[in-house]
């Protein structure tokens, strides 16, 4: 516990005189530093993120060579959007709640927004993009059952003498085996929605929840530092059921029917040469970022009035309430040293390292069925 | 007793691979197509718990192949492993599909069975092979991963009590411990000698001192498992009874087995993910080299074919224009 204090404390000392210099409260927007100094604290609190330097010539010299852009992989999105979109009950509405984090009004407040947008999804309002999926979807079913038979048949003439019998590549003299393998390898997961002893169920194993199909897609989720917009910014790229790249028409899915295509377009991954993914457009973050901040801001003015009738003595109650407040370290300073550190204990405003954290909250509620916001247990 | 069932690695292949892939192609290989070496990684076995049904989701045993595959193995994050690839460009399909696949396998498994036989290496125990043929006009890539496993004959049994949660083998103490061991450090197989409450992980390669010394009850084999599946401990483990069974016959009669699932400490009120079963073996010393499988199957026709990862979508100038709003 000790070394995670020190650690604590360390990540701390490296970001504080960024802070004094920091304008993220007045405009939402953050300094490279205070983008390395934020995701430090993700990728210190949350494992699962990782700083990547990305393809050497592609480097931006305002950052760490070795901290170009943040990654999390394999981040599970169980549901597609459009089917939360679409579910037009009254219950289902309800259910959309739920999708936030019950412990943060704020993120509630967001889910709100997009349970009441959900009418627009097959209202007039957006003909042109429902008319396209049943289309694409199409598409994709094609190229499934193409890719099963591995016959190229949706593709030019040329190859497709060519390709068809790629079926026959010889299964060599494993066919032998069958037998005995069969015996020891676990077998593809049963297609019924029958439960495995442990509660689990398996990615690839379909099941109605709803009329809604379970397809486990993952995604790759990076975030890197917009220049222009002085902004995190957002990447995606996916993995259908079968663990093959899911085109831009299948990312749109999982993305929030106000969003796909306005906010959300694929364009070039700016820390490879070649890579093109999925992104939200950086232009909003500010103003929204600026907003949530406030509305934080605002939340620990309360508190410390609050505290201010209580008096001083008080002062980890008034924590506990505080999402975002430090725990486990701060109580123990809190024994040690209480009154000298009296100004280090004040319920602060948001500190610029939670940035990162906050906004994939907000990111949560463009890709709601996408789970990149881990931190919900902080 | 059950049968042993193993839950086979599934190939995940980042889009950034293939772009590597196509740079290497053009600028580097060109016409060449002999074998490289390349990097993949597993992690412990994931799974999410679905907020609608409250159910827990396994995110398959996946082996991953990144960007960064053709490079040097860099430090990979904790609770995952890196394993070893062989890596095959084809210039045409029709290499592609008569090339010699089965000695390929061959030549690997022969490197896997000299590892355990003369060095006692348990580090090439896992390792895998990539045959691809890319079609970069069209954005197309074929390709066909095998992960080399021995086959136990007679199989691998799991004793009457089956696959159970590690908590009911080992206290929380002893599994925060190996956490932290393995956090700190990540071994894909590893030792486990239990004194009291407290449990301490050892390297394989002092497997010829733990074996020799220690009781059976206070001792763990354990492994990384990249299998979320609570029945299924993932493909590793078979290679590692291979080896155990060919270096210590004497002590795999019964075999008490540590299937380390945790990526991070449970949250308050969670149960720990790791499993724990005693698996036996009627088998006898193992002095020839077994038989061995694994080309991957076809995701949606489980059949032995190859598969395609089609690009075009993302990579395609004039279909990513069609994108642009």
């Amino acid at each position: 516990m000790h070394t995670f204090q020190q650690q604590y404390w360390a990540i701390r000392d490296y970001i504080s005189p960024v802070l004094k210099e920091s304008k993220f409260k007045e405009h939402g927007r953050i300094t490279p530093e205070e983008f390395v100094a934020a995701g430090d604290f993700l990728t210190y609190k949350f494992p699962v993120w990782q700083w990547e330097k990305g393809d050497a010539s592609k480097a931006r010299d305002y950052l760490p060579a070795d901290k170009q852009y943040l990654v999390t992989r394999g981040v599970a999105c169980l549901r597609r959007a459009q089917s939360l979109a679409y579910t037009d009950a009254d219950e289902d509405a309800e259910r959309l709640l739920s999708f936030g984090d019950p412990s943060s009004g704020l993120t509630d407040e967001w889910v709100e927004t997009h349970a009441g947008r959900k009418d627009t999804a097959d209202s007039a309002a957006n003909p042109g993009e429902i008319d396209d999926i049943p289309d694409l979807d199409g598409d994709h079913d094609q190229l499934a059952t193409a890719m099963g038979n591995v016959s190229l048949t949706s593709s030019a003439g040329a190859t497709v003498g060519e390709t068809p019998d790629i079926d026959d590549i010889p299964d060599m003299e494993e066919e032998g085996l069958e037998a005995g393998d069969d015996e020891a390898t676990a077998g593809p997961p049963p297609k019924a929605g029958v439960l495995s002893s442990g509660g689990v169920i398996d990615a690839s194993q379909v099941e109605a929840a709803k009329g809604n199909l379970l397809q486990v897609r993952t995604y790759d989720v990076m975030i890197t530092y917009d220049k222009y917009y002085q902004t995190p910014r957002i990447w995606l790229n996916g993995y259908d059921e079968n663990r093959n790249p899911l085109t831009p028409v299948q990312i749109f899915q999982d993305v929030s029917a106000d969003h796909a295509l306005k906010t959300v377009t694929i364009e070039a991954f700016p820390h490879s040469t070649t890579l093109q993914a999925a992104s939200v457009h950086p232009c909003k973050h500010a103003s929204v970022m600026k907003k949530v901040i406030e509305r934080m801001n605002a939340g620990v003015e309360e508190q410390l009035a609050a505290r201010k009738k209580d008096g001083s003595s008080k002062d980890s109650s008034s924590k506990k309430k505080w999402t975002f407040g430090r725990k486990g370290s701060k109580e123990d300073s809190s024994k040690d040293k209480s009154s000298a550190n009296e100004e280090d204990e004040q319920p602060e405003a948001m500190r610029v390292d939670f940035y990162l954290v906050v906004f994939l909250k907000f990111i949560a509620s463009i890709v709601p069925t996408i789970e990149v916001d881990s931190t919900t247990s902080f | 007793m059950p049968v042993v069932q193993f839950a086979p690695f599934s190939s995940l292949v980042q889009p950034g691979f293939w772009h590597e892939l196509t740079r290497l192609k053009i600028d580097v290989l060109r016409l060449s197509d002999e074998s490289l070496t390349v990097n993949g990684s597993y992690s412990v076995g994931r799974s999410v718990r679905d907020r609608e049904t409250g159910q827990d989701v396994a995110l398959g045993c996946n082996l991953v192949l990144g960007a960064a595959a053709f490079e040097q193995p860099s430090q990979v994050p904790p609770m995952s492993v890196a394993i070893r690839g062989v890596f095959k460009n084809y210039n045409t399909i029709e290499e592609f599909k008569v090339a010699d696949k089965a000695s390929i396998f061959n030549e690997v498994t022969n490197d896997m069975w000299n590892s355990i036989v003369e060095s006692k290496d348990a580090s090439k125990l896992t390792q895998f092979l990539l045959l691809t043929f890319s079609d970069l006009k069209k954005y197309q890539y074929y390709y066909w991963f095998a992960f080399p496993a021995f086959v136990a004959k007679p199989a691998w049994e799991i004793s009457t009590e089956g696959w159970k949660a590690a908590d009911h083998e080992l206290n929380a103490s002893q599994l925060t411990s190996i956490f932290e061991s393995l956090h700190a450090q990540t071994k894909p197989f590893f030792l486990v000698k239990l004194t009291g409450d407290a449990a301490k992980v050892h390297p394989m390669d002092e497997a010829d001192v733990f074996f020799a010394s220690d009781s059976p009850d206070s001792t763990i084999v354990g492994f990384l498992d990249p299998s979320a599946s609570p029945d299924n401990p993932g493909w590793p483990l078979r290679n590692l009874l291979t080896y155990l069974q060919t270096l210590y016959p004497s002590k795999t009669t019964s075999v008490r087995i540590l299937c380390w699932r945790d990526g991070e400490l449970p949250v308050a009120g969670r149960a720990w993910k790791s499993r724990f079963g005693v698996v036996a073996s009627g088998g006898d010393r193992q002095t020839v080299k077994p038989t061995a499988v694994g080309w991957e199957r076809h995701p949606t026709t489980n059949k032995l074919t190859a598969r395609m990862a089609d690009l075009a979508p993302m990579m395609d100038p004039t279909r990513l224009a069609d994108q642009a709003v």
